[in-house]
Parts: structure tokens; sequence; C-alpha cells
């Protein structure tokens, strides 16, 4: 009575009604943003991406400082990291001796789980007297005169503490994903520009990264992800004052630090509300392109084992 | 023995270990000036290994070990004075399965030149063309040289590989299985161009095709676990093998 086939059914049944759950509760909070933005969508319509005053007593909502915030500190975190996550991912594939590869990937994996706001304290006692007590001062004396470098404040905190702090949040995401890439480069192709009479540089450059950028690629899309949502750590960071950063050590604010701060006095007013669900949807919306994005590169690449790895199965 | 100065490379006391495993053991032979030399043996013997020896490939196998000589126009390879890439622009490498360069079909036999640091392109341009000739692969390309190599298919791959090296004109052609990829048509192209080739090189082919084996070679040896079992003229080889082993490889026994 009870056969195989039923038990087999059975469990496809109680399977699927935890994969639709997880989807349903996804769709339900997209549903939920969307029907509480909707108001300020209305009255603001597309001034709302570059007004740049935040007043909430006066009820003007424009995201432009925000939206500039997050996209310098977003920018410059992608400007850091990549060129030191190509250096570890090529030094760790290409030239690490193999006793050392495991333990340094190994700590470069266990970097990726810190959790956030450790980052925070960290670039808040370390990273903001660095800036202010060097940093500031030198760019100060020698290039005050470039606006984009000009130093305002001297506080150390601002854009720059948090697109540092951001950066090595990325690093293990984009160079892991760098080293994996240069990894699933077939043998024989490397050997074939050796046997040619190639250095192990020319093999690099000519034979494993024209190989490996795509998934490379998919890696620096993964790691833009990470940046564009981080949050307690930017808060610490970046200062927290709604104007359109002029310079590298501007203070700023970005979508994610402004809904962390505020959104729990948000709720008083709707339309206060509403222009703030309007920046997490909007924030919602560029994390998930990009990780759609990335994910389709990543997964051309190496065969869908990182989808896997992350979703627990095919 | 053949004379001194005939002899291109010459294999003493070879002995080659993956780890603790010791595949090659004691291989003695040589190979002749403008010669064309085949390996044969059963899949596993380690003709492969040993091809790679050759020009130092295993270089940077993991735990790979040799000892033993490998000279080549007299000067042993593995002498710690001999620069590795320097050795290894004298000496073509065709391998069991084709490889090309994620780059065009031109730049994939470029690449070789570049890297010997011609920098010439009506003369790169003209050694692409001829060498895409010989490897009998020109007419099927010339309209699409500059289109990635991936776009080939496996047999035009393979050719392409050919092609590539013999660019840089090496001394020395290593090639391994080269035609295993290949419809009886272009293979026939390249058992025709090795012939006509070693007026130039001296080539050692690895082979599982005991009939363009005999068709193509003059010195032929079989590889049993490791062990050089015969080496000899091919006239000798593939009518009168000493060994029952041979005999019964060549009479398709294994
Ligand atoms: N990197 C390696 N590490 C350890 N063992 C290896 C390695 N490469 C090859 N071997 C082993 O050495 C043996 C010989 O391999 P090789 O590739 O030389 O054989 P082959 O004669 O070329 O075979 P085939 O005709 O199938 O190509 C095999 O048993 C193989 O498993
Ligand atoms: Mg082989």
């Amino acid at each position: 009575m009870f056969n195989l086939k039923y038990k087999d059914d059975l469990y496809k049944f109680i399977l699927s009604i935890f994969v639709l759950s997880v989807i349903s509760v996804f769709l339900i909070a997209v549903a939920v943003i969307l029907f509480y933005s909707y108001p300020a969508i209305i009255r603001y319509g597309f001034s709302f991406l570059w007004v740049k005053e935040w007043n909430p007593p006066k009820e003007v909502f424009g995201a432009l400082t925000f939206l500039a915030g997050t996209f310098m500190v977003t920018f410059l975190a992608l400007l850091f990291a990549i060129p030191f996550s190509f250096g570890i991912g090529i030094f760790l594939q290409e030239y690490c001796p193999l006793f050392l590869r495991g333990i340094f990937t190994v700590i470069i994996e266990m970097l990726a789980g810190i959790p956030s706001v450790v980052f925070g304290v960290w670039g808040v006692l370390t990273i903001v007297p660095w800036l202010r007590e060097s940093v500031e001062p030198f760019f100060d004396r020698h290039f005050s005169s470039i606006p984009f470098l000009k130093v305002e404040e001297n506080i150390g905190y601002g854009i720059l503490a948090a697109s540092i702090v951001v950066a090595f949040m990325i690093l293990p995401i984009i160079s892991s994903i760098t080293k994996d890439s240069l990894e699933s480069v077939p043998k024989i192709a490397k050997d074939g520009a050796l046997a040619m009479g190639a250095t192990r540089l020319d093999v690099i450059k000519d034979v494993s990264l024209p190989y490996a950028l795509n998934g490379i690629y998919g890696g620096i899309i993964l790691g833009f992800g990470r940046a564009v949502g981080e949050t307690i750590a930017v808060v610490l960071l970046i200062g927290n004052q709604a104007i359109v950063p002029k310079s590298l050590f501007s203070v700023g604010y970005t979508i994610s630090a402004v809904l962390a701060n505020t959104f729990t006095f948000a709720v008083i007013s709707p339309i206060y509300a509403s222009a703030e669900v309007e920046l997490a949807l909007i924030l919602l919306a560029v994390s998930l392109i990009i990780n759609i994005v990335g994910r389709n590169i990543l997964n051309k690449v190496i065969g869908g084992r990182f989808n896997r790895s992350q979703f627990g199965g095919g | 023995m053949a004379e001194q100065d005939e002899i291109k490379v010459n294999v003493k006391n070879l002995n080659f270990y993956y780890g603790n495993y010791h595949l090659l053991k004691n291989i003695n032979l040589y190979f002749k000036k403008n010669s064309v030399c085949t390996l044969l043996g059963p899949s596993g013997c380690g003709k492969s290994t040993f091809l790679r020896t050759l020009n130092r490939m295993n270089d940077y196998t993991e735990g790979a070990k040799l000892t033993g000589e490998v000279l080549i126009d007299g000067k042993n390879i593995y002498d710690k004075s001999v620069d590795v890439v320097e050795l290894r622009r004298n000496i073509g490498m065709v391998f069991q399965s084709p490889n090309p360069f994620p780059k065009s079909i031109f730049d994939n036999i470029a690449f070789g030149l570049k890297i010997h640091g011609i920098k010439n392109r009506e003369f790169i341009a003209e050694r692409v063309e001829k060498c895409l000739r010989y490897a009998g692969l020109y007419d099927e390309v010339k309209d699409k040289l500059h289109k990635s190599a991936f776009s080939l298919s496996g047999g035009q791959q393979q050719r392409l590989c050919i092609a590539r090296a013999i660019a840089t004109n090496p001394s020395i052609l290593l090639m391994d299985e080269p035609t295993a990829y290949l419809d009886p048509a272009s293979a026939s192209i390249i058992l025709d161009l090795i012939t006509t080739f070693k007026k130039y090189y001296t080539i050692i082919i690895v082979s599982h095709n005991i009939q363009q084996a005999g068709r193509i070679s003059d010195y032929s040896g079989f590889f049993l676990d490791g062990e050089l079992i015969e080496f000899d003229e091919a006239g000798n080889f593939f009518t009168r093998p000493k060994d029952k082993r041979t005999e019964n490889f060549i009479t398709s026994r294994y």
C-alpha cells in the first residue's frame, strides 16, 4: 500500500512546500515594498532620483545624496579591492607553494565570514585615526587645490573611510573567485603555452586570464552587490550627512545607512515612511539585477558550482 | 650505434617518478637528426610522460622526480645551467588533445613568434599563412583568421596546434598522438607533412595507430609498464621484432 513510489511522491510534496514557501516569502516581501513605496512613487515620480533635498518636516524627498554616496562608496571600494584581489588570486593559484595555498585560502574565506559590524568597529579604531592623523593632513598640504582631493573637515570619517573598509569586506569574494576561475583553466591549455617557451607570466597574461576573465567579471559583480548593500560598517564610518559628496574626504550618506539610522522614526509619517521604502526598493532592484547578472556569468564559467554552494542543491 | 654527430637527442639511464610511483625505468635510447621515431605502447605505459621529459614539461608537476640524463646536441637539458624557457623554444610540441589558446586563429600561430621577440608584422603574417598551409588548414580558415580558435572543430583545432608548433621553426618536434582527433583525410595530410618535415626536424611521435606508425617511422620504440622493451629501425621493428611482447603488441594482442 504505502510503497516506495508513494513515499517518493510524499517527499517531493513536502520539499515542494518548503521551496514554495521560501519563494512566496520573497514575493510577498517584494509586494509589500512595492505597496508601501507606491505613495512616494506617485507623489514624487522620477524627480525622486535627482532632487538633492531630503527634508522630512517639509515632506520634500529626493534621493540624490544617498544615491551619490552609495555610488561613490561602491565605486571606490571596487577600485581599491580589484587590484589587490587579482594579485591575491593570481598569487594563490599560480605562485603560492601548495602547502601554503590551503592555509591562505582558509584565511581569506574566514575573512569573508567576519560580521560587518566587526569590520566597522575595526575601521573606526584604525582607519579613521590613520586618515585623520596621516592621510588627510598630507593631502591637505599637497593637494588642497584639487577639488576631488580637498580635505574639508579633517575628521577621518567620510567616503574614503567607508570605501576602504568596504574594500576589505569584498576583497575575499573577488579574490577567491579570481582564484577559482584561474583554477578552472585547463592545465593542457597552460602547458601548450609553456611548451612554446612562454614564461609563467606570459602564460598568465595570454592564457589563464583570458580563460578566467568571465569568471572574474562574475566575482566583481558579486563584490559590487555586497558593496552596494553594505550597511553597518558604512553607518559607523561615513559620517551620515545627507549631502552630495564633492571630495574623497567628504562625509556622506548611503541608501542602506539612512535606512538603518532613520527608518524607525520614519514610520510615524506615512509619506516619510513611503519615501524610505522607495529607497529600499531602489536598493533591492539594484542588488537583484547585479546578483542575477553575476551568477549567470559565474554559472557559465564554473558550471554552476557557485550557485549550488550558495543554495544547497541544483 | 649511430655516429655521435648524427644524434640529436640522447637519453641515458632515465628514471621518472610520480611521488613514490616509479613510472619510467632506466630508459636508454637516442633519436637521430632528421628522422621520424614513433613510440608505441598500451595506454598508461608512460609514453606521454616520457615525451614530456624531453622538453622538461614535467618540471611543474607536483611530486615529479627524475634521474639520468637527456642530452640534446650533446648537452644535458637537466643541467642546472640550462634555461628551460630557452630550451623549449627550440622544441615544438603537439599535445594529445587540441589545446588552442583563447585567441584568434591568427594569434594562436603568431603567439610563439611574438614571445620569441619577433615584431615584423609582414614576416608574422607570411609565417602564419605558410604554417596553416603546411597543416592543411589554410583553405578552411582563410576567411576567418581573426575569429576565435574555439570556433573550429576538434580536428581543425588539432591541425591549428600543429601549425602553431612549427611556426617558430624548432629543431625537434614532439607529437603526442597528433592524429587521434583527425578524420582519415586530415590525418593523411599530417602524416605526409611529417614525412616532408624530417628534412628539417627531428620528429618524435607517440602513436596508438600501428599502421600509421609503420608508414612514417624510421625508428620505433615499444614501451610497456614504463620500460622500453624494444627500440630499433622501423624495418626490423615492424617485421622482425626481437621481443615476444613487441610482437604481440604490433599484432594487436594488447
Ligand atoms: N601528474 C601525475 N601524477 C601521478 N601519476 C600520473 C600523473 N600523470 C600520469 N600519471 C600516471 O602515469 C602513468 C603513465 O601516464 P602517461 O600519460 O604517460 O601514459 P600514456 O602511455 O601516455 O597513456 P595513453 O596512451 O593513455 O596516453 C599512468 O598510470 C598515469 O596514471
Ligand atoms: Mg598519453
